[in-house]
Parts: structure tokens; sequence; C-alpha cells
């Protein structure tokens, strides 16, 4: 309505428009002033029209927007969203928290090995100084030192298999000279 | 000028016309439009209903998967600390075998005694280090194999009194095996 009233009164300018240069075809001296500013009020008019029309038409969209977006069922549907959002969220927790619970079990787990095989590192370790000074006499210097180089060598690396070896290396060594 | 007057006449003609019919469309689609207007009303409120329940239903459903998340991780929390209690008490459970076999057999080279107690707990981690339940209990079998033929020898060479074999051979057996 407010548009098609704002192009009535554009025709009706132009209207004007046209009377008044037919006035001044005519050649009569005051008429086609005023009839002039007749004309540009009437554009002036139109304009503000269109203008208020764009105004109140994006006021009623923001209102219509606003009332949507506030309506019971927009806030259900939100509120939805919402709750299965927080249901996924809590499924992930659930599996974060297992892993969580899982790694610090290991930990512990690893934890409790490495103590107890640093408890008989260092039981095999006496057992091999304690065979090693026993065949002291009997072996070469030379023999006996690269023994001793490698049971350090071993124990610095925490290398029980290879202590193992060591020492029923060792052993054998003692049984042939008990033989 | 009457050919102006009869133009106006024929756009305003035109005009009224266009104006009844489109008053006579809206007052027979008139029920109809109310029909609909009032059917759209009824599907907002069904729709309405059916949210309101959906969204009661999974708020029922989080409550459910809270409690049931809360109790799995307690029951898991209680698993994992009973886990690492059987895995210490294995531990111990070996070192006292180690004990048990240096007394048994008081000959019996120091070296035997680190490689039963080694290989023993080399089984005992991959039996817990096994993803698989098949191989978990394949592992335990094994175990307790080892375990239990370790201290049938070492109870057979007290018996004897040491006249059988100096060695426990079916243990070496057993590591060799493996």
């Amino acid at each position: 309505m407010i548009i098609k009233l704002a192009l009535l009164l554009v025709c009706t300018a132009f209207a004007v428009f046209l009377l008044v240069d037919f006035l001044l075809w005519l050649a009569i001296p005051a008429l086609p002033n005023i009839l002039t500013q007749v004309g540009i009020a009437l554009f002036i008019l139109a304009a503000v029209l269109l203008l208020s029309a764009g105004v109140f038409m994006i006021l009623k969209l923001i209102l219509t927007a606003l009332s949507t977006y506030l309506s019971t069922q927009q806030r259900l549907h939100r509120r939805l969203l919402f709750s299965d959002a927080k249901q996924q969220q809590l499924k992930q927790l659930f599996y974060f928290r297992s892993v969580q619970l899982n790694y610090f079990n290991d930990l512990k787990r690893k934890n409790l090995l490495r103590a107890n095989n640093k408890a008989h590192l260092k039981a095999l370790s006496a057992a091999i100084n304690k065979d090693l000074k026993q065949l002291k006499k009997e072996l070469s210097t030379v023999h006996y030192q690269q023994l001793q180089q490698t049971h350090q060598q071993c124990l610095k690396q925490h290398d029980v298999n290879a202590l193992l070896k060591l020492q029923s290396d060792i052993a054998t060594l003692n049984l042939t000279d008990d033989v | 000028m009457t050919l102006i007057k009869n133009w106006t006449l024929n756009v305003l003609d035109a005009f009224h016309t266009f104006k009844d019919e489109k008053l006579s469309w809206k007052s027979n689609n008139q029920a109809r439009e109310h029909q609909l207007k009032h059917a759209q009303v009824l599907a907002e409120k069904a729709l309405e209903a059916e949210l309101k329940k959906r969204a009661v239903q999974i708020e029922h459903e989080i409550l459910l998967l809270k409690t049931q998340n809360d109790t799995d991780l307690a029951m898991f929390k209680t698993k994992c600390k009973q886990d690492i209690k059987d895995y210490k008490q294995y531990l111990n459970a070996l070192d006292q075998l180690k004990k048990s076999i240096q007394t048994s057999y008081t000959h019996l080279p120091e070296a035997v005694a680190f490689t039963i107690h080694h290989h023993a707990k080399h089984l005992l981690n991959q039996m817990w280090e096994a993803k698989d339940f098949e191989q978990k209990m394949r592992h335990e079998m094994q175990l307790i194999q080892f375990m239990s033929t370790i201290h049938e020898e070492a109870h057979h060479y007290l018996a004897d009194s040491g006249q059988s074999a100096k060695l426990p051979e079916k243990t070496l057996a057993l590591i060799q095996k493996h």
C-alpha cells in the first residue's frame, strides 16, 4: 500500500513537472515556480515514504525473527539440541575417563614391575659379585676385569637377560673349576 | 475528452472487477482458509507436545546415562584396584617361588633360580598385557603350569631328600619350550 502510494506520488510529481513545462511553454510567469516546488515536495514525500516503508519492513522482519526465536517451538527445539549435545558429551566423558583410568592403572602396574625388577637386579648383581669374588683367585686379572666390566655395563643398562647370561657363564666357569 | 473519460471509466471498471473477484474468492475460500489455519494451529500444538515429550525423554535418558556411567566408572575403578592388588600378589608369589627354589635346591646355581624367576615374570607380564581374552587365558595356563611344575619338582626333591635330579629339569625344559 505504502509503495503504491509512493509510486502514485512520483507519478503525480512527473505530471506536475510536465504541467510546469507546458505552463513555461505558454509563458505564464508565476505559476511554474510554485508548481516546481510542489513537484519537488511530492518527490521528497515519495522518497521519505519509500524510506519509511523500508525501515518499517526491516523492523517488521527483525520483530518476526525475534518472536520466532523466542517462540515455544524454537525454545523447545534448542533445548532438545542442547540435551542431545549433553548426551554426546557424557558419552565422550565416560570414554575419556575410562582411558584415563586405564592409563593410570597401567602406570601403577609398570611402577610395581619397575620396583620389582630393580630389587631383583640388585640381588642378581650381588650374586654375580659374590661369584666373581669367589673366582677371583682362579681367573687371570684380565679375564676378571673383563667380567667385572661386562657386569657393570649390564647393570648400567638394566639388562636382566645379559646379566642372567653373565651369571650362567660365571656358573659354568665355576663348575669347570670344580671339576 | 470523451476518450479520456471512457478510458478512466474502463480503468475504474477493471479495478472494481478485480476487487470483486478478490472479494468473491475470499468469501468462497474463507471456510477453507479458516480450516487450514485451524489445522496449522493444531499441528503446531502437536509438534510442541511432541518436542516437550522428547525433551523429557532425553532428560530422563541423560539421567540414566549419568547413573550408568558413574556405576560403570566406579566398577572399573574397583576392577583396576583389584588388578593392581592381584599383580602385586603375583609378584610376591613369584618372589616367594624364587626363595622356595633357593631353599629347596641348596646346591642349585643361583643363575638357575634367577632364570626361573625371570621366566615366570615374563609369563606373568605376557598374561597381563594380552589384549585378547583367549590369549590371556592361554598365558595364564602357561604360568599356572610353570608354577605348579616348579612346586611339584621342589616337593619331590625335598621328599627324596635330595636323591633325585639336582636340577629342576622339567621346569628348565618348560623354559626351553616357551
